[in-house]
């Protein structure tokens, strides 16, 4: 049995490489995150509007990300996008961009949802105040509905962490590589490295996301 | 695009839904026995069982199932604890959905009044008959939208199959990309598979939440 | 609701912002030179940018992979290097694996795939090999309490594991379509399940399954040639014939100084020992000289 690894952990630089990686992940989702609200806003403003074919659009467009898994986006945008507009995108950029995808229809909804809910008397009176009309969008609806956003972009950071696990796949070395680079490069000395360093792999992926998602949950229930 | 590659691979890909169904069923089935047994132990607040599921919900919450499925597949081994790819894949699922059912079935029973149970404890019916027979069957009408979900995105999880070597559609098509690098016919079949699986499911969903708001102001 | 009206306004603006998103995704793109024509960077585009992508495994070691440094070493990275000094550029790596080194070449994300790729008919219609730099059959390794040594001993419930894209993969399709394959995405996962017990034999380059069998105790290396003698080599984009000439030339010249048996020498004999050193390297990119 040996040790399971946890010398590989400490070996060289490695211990830092997989933060390193853990970084990669958490910047993609920060980044992710904060176009998605951007857009979200923007997108669900939209929504409200009573078009059919902008409806129709938007409907399409939450299906889409509804029901395709993530992994196959990032697969059709890196390696697709270039066979069929021949835009040659890196890993991270196609990462940032599917995930941004994601996030947008998520925030989009919400703030649908917000600003529907949002009574009509409060634009009443706030016309009736003499509020022009992006005066009482930026005093009066905007605020209520950042104070329903919050929470839901902090809970779809960790999601979105969690998702970051992927783009392993489309080659960017984040921590899931990194820990098979150590594993790998410590077959012979350590043989059951992949105990020690997945494990811990599935850890800091925990200690990541479950203050996050704590944090999410507490404004949730103060704001709600 | 070449529609006759398209379809010599179509028997691969259709092999690799009934793959990707029968163990995403397995995991599907799995996750709401185990959301359901956690569910009634955080509702009735069995102690020591609780603080056991809570701590089994914020793990498998927060961290996510391709994690999970190495630990399950590549670390556990080392400690002499080695499962079949396929029983990996629907535990993986099984445990990771298992969490977010748990969530979902427990906010259902907690959307019935407490009057509920008033009521039927002053119809002489005991705890436990008043859960069988009042409270569950009214949460689980009222978690359907919600278990729905979960499970589009169980179905949804099983794209990382390859890396514990199960042919799910992602692998099919990696692998058909690796051999003959057909990438655009392989990509577009992906996506068409993934529709065929999940639209279905999907429109479900809507036409039951659509009930039930229905449901719920209509009355 | 005249805020519909005001959310309509923006949203048209952002909207077209959104749509003209074709110009900020260009700024991050690899390359975004209109003038090529082929999906590839020509020599003198990849000098004047200072910077070369090179494809490469991460986990395959002692060919390709990271140390705990962080540092990408083995037998194709130690050529890199020469080519990223003789180019007089820097290197960036790109961690690849087996079954997207075409996809990486078609579609431009790497310049150069040196990634223990084995030449082969199919391949050579897609990519442009350079000339050749190390020997390659396949080969077949099994634990040593139940050794295979012909492919008729693997039984009807047994599965060979091999790596998704890799020539091993293909032959066995092709030639034994009996044989159950269970495949992965990448090394490192077939190497750890193999070790683990799953699967009776890992099918692979047989330079790779005899470093294996070398390095842990245990496997037999019960096949140690099967189908045809290949080559391994670089790869570029097809069409790339400024690149690729300028490999060849690169290839042939390093020939009169040895360069890849030194290569050996520094990546490949503590596991090999001296024993492989002739029938693996290929000096000056020729064959059997």
């Amino acid at each position: 049995m040996q040790s399971l690894g946890i010398d590989a952990l400490f070996k060289g630089r490695n211990f830092l490489r997989l933060l390193e990686g853990l970084w990669v992940s958490v910047r993609i989702s920060l980044i992710a995150v904060l176009i998605s609200i951007v857009l979200g806003v923007v997108m669900g403003m939209l929504m409200t509007s009573k078009s059919r074919i902008l409806k129709a659009v938007f409907r399409i467009y939450l299906e889409i990300v509804r029901i395709m898994p993530q992994m196959v986006l990032l697969f059709v945008v890196y390696f697709g996008t270039t066979r069929v507009f021949g835009w040659n995108l890196t890993s991270e950029a196609a990462a940032i961009i599917v995930f941004s995808f994601w996030g947008t229809a998520e925030m989009g909804d919400l703030v649908r949802g917000a600003l529907i809910s949002i009574p009509r008397i409060q634009y009443e009176s706030a016309r009736a105040l003499g509020m022009k009309e992006g005066t009482l969008f930026r005093y009066v609806i905007l605020p209520q509905t950042i104070r329903r956003m919050i929470p839901l972009s902090i809970n779809l950071i960790t999601r979105m962490i969690k998702t970051t696990s992927l783009v392993m796949m489309i080659g960017m070395v984040e921590v899931l590589k990194v820990g098979q680079q150590i594993i790998e490069a410590n077959r012979k000395a350590s043989p059951n490295a992949a105990f020690g360093v997945f494990g811990m792999v599935f850890f800091l992926y925990f200690l990541i996301c479950w203050p996050i998602s704590r944090l999410a949950a507490g404004l949730e229930k103060r704001w709600a | 695009m070449d529609l006759e590659i398209m379809k010599s691979y179509l028997p691969l890909y259709r092999d690799a839904l009934l793959l990707t169904l029968k163990i995403g069923w397995q995991g599907v089935l799995l996750a709401f026995l185990t959301g359901l047994l956690c569910a009634v132990v955080l509702h009735l607040r069995v102690p020591l069982l609780r603080g056991i599921v809570q701590i089994y919900i914020e793990l498998f919450r927060n961290t996510p199932l391709l994690v999970q499925l190495f630990f399950l597949y590549f670390a556990l081994p080392k400690i002499g604890l080695r499962l079949s790819p396929g029983l990996c894949g629907s535990l993986g699922l099984g445990l990771i959905g298992g969490a977010y059912m748990t969530e979902t079935i427990r906010s259902g029973l907690e959307s019935i009044p407490v009057i509920q149970s008033e009521s039927a404890a002053s119809l002489g019916m005991n705890p436990l008959q008043a859960f069988r027979y009042v409270i569950l069957p009214q949460a689980a009408a009222s978690s359907v939208p919600g278990l729905i979900a979960n499970v589009i995105f169980l179905l949804k999880e099983t794209s990382v199959f390859s890396t514990i070597s199960l042919m799910d559609l992602m692998f099919t098509a990696k692998d058909l990309i690796g051999m003959y690098a057909r990438t655009t016919e392989c990509l577009t079949l992906l996506v068409i598979f993934y529709l065929i699986m999940l639209l279905p499911v999907s429109f479900l969903g809507s036409l039951v939440e659509r009930r039930m708001r229905y449901a719920e102001f209509g009355d | 609701m005249k805020n519909i009206t005001i959310a309509k306004r923006i949203g048209t603006v952002v909207l077209g912002l959104t749509l003209a998103a074709g110009l900020p995704l260009n700024a991050l793109t690899v390359k975004a030179d209109a003038e090529s024509a082929g999906n590839f960077r020509t020599l003198d585009e990849i000098k004047e940018s200072g910077t070369i992508n090179i494809g490469v495994f991460s986990d395959k070691s002692p060919f390709g992979y990271v140390d705990e440094y962080g540092e990408y070493q083995g037998y194709d990275v130690y050529f890199a290097e020469r080519i990223g000094q003789d180019l007089g550029v820097e290197i960036n790596y790109v961690s690849t694996e087996a079954a997207s080194r075409i996809e990486y070449l078609e579609t431009g994300k790497v310049d150069i795939i040196l990634a223990n790729f084995t030449v082969t008919e199919e391949r050579a219609e897609v990519v442009d090999f350079a000339l050749p730099y190390m020997n390659v059959a396949l080969g077949i390794v099994s634990p040593e309490d139940a050794v295979i040594e012909s492919l008729d001993q693997i039984g009807e419930d047994d599965e060979v594991i091999v790596i998704s894209g890799t020539t091993a993969e293909t032959y066995l399709e092709k030639n034994n379509p009996e044989i159950r394959l269970q495949k992965y995405d990448a090394y490192a996962e077939a190497k750890t399940a193999f070790e683990n017990g799953y699967g009776a034999a890992w099918a692979n380059d047989n330079t790779e399954v005899i470093a294996f069998a070398i390095e842990n105790e245990g496997y037999v290396v019960g096949i140690p040639s099967l189908g045809s003698q290949d080559t391994i080599a670089p790869a570029v984009t097809k069409g790339n014939e400024s690149l690729l000439n300028w490999l060849n030339e690169e290839i042939e010249a390093l020939g009169g100084e040895n360069f890849f048996h030194q290569d050996y020498e520094a990546t490949l004999l503590d596991t090999y020992g001296k024993d492989y050193e002739d029938t693996l390297v290929v000096e000056g990119g020729k064959v059997g000289a």
